[in-house]
């Protein structure tokens, strides 16, 4: 089963959350999950675009009370 | 097709356009296209080495709010750039020399080389020059 590892980014503006995950996701294996906690609104989507541009896959996207969970796979 | 680079001329200490060069550059550098920075006139006072985050950084109103709201510092989103991904980050010979400063005055493990701009502008005519 995938390991998922969370980042809690709430506070950090763009780029922080986003470059946080892609540091984390260096340290994975493929097939293991990051999760981003993020309160920035451009982070939530920005996240999405930089795993459709590199290759990576998204789990989903989940709002809460004042943040966002975005969940990431490692696929290569 | 490949990816083409990203060249960012950044001559401004102005806060607000080091911050958007170095947003630019770390994200463009972590989305796989490669970047190479050019810093110059003022910007290059920005990274001068033992300053600290006050006396480095100058600016407007937006410049204020980025200080408040403790946003991404210039200086450390470029390093996170370069250790994610393909950037690098030149200082400009004509300002050294203007300044008096060896490479040893520039913030460790930021910059890559003295460059002058005749080699930096060939280099830009295979992608994308932005300046700042």
């Amino acid at each position: 089963m995938a390991d998922r590892q969370t980042i809690d980014a709430r506070g950090a503006f763009c780029p922080g959350p986003l470059m946080e995950m892609i540091a984390a996701l260096k340290h994975v294996g493929v097939g293991d999950e990051i999760e981003v906690l993020s309160s920035d609104k451009g982070s939530v989507n920005d996240i999405p675009e930089w795993v459709a541009k590199v290759g990576h896959e998204m789990v989903g996207t989940t709002a809460h009370e004042g943040f966002w969970s975005v969940v990431v796979r490692k696929a290569k | 097709m490949g990816v083409k680079p990203l060249f960012v001329l950044l001559c401004s200490g102005e806060r607000e356009k080091l911050q958007m060069a170095a947003m630019m550059a770390s994200v463009a550098a972590v989305s796989d296209r490669p970047v190479e920075m050019f810093v110059s006139m003022n910007a290059m006072l920005a990274f001068e080495k033992g300053k600290s985050t006050d006396d480095r950084y100058y600016g407007g109103a937006f410049a204020d709010a980025l200080r408040d709201k403790k946003a991404p510092d210039p200086v450390e989103l470029i390093s996170q750039g370069k250790m994610l991904g393909e950037m690098k980050v030149y200082a400009c010979s004509m300002a050294l020399d203007i300044l008096g400063w060896e490479m040893d005055n520039l913030i460790d493990e930021i910059f890559d080389a003295p460059l002058g701009l005749t080699r930096y502008l060939s280099d830009a005519e295979n992608g994308d020059l932005i300046t700042l």
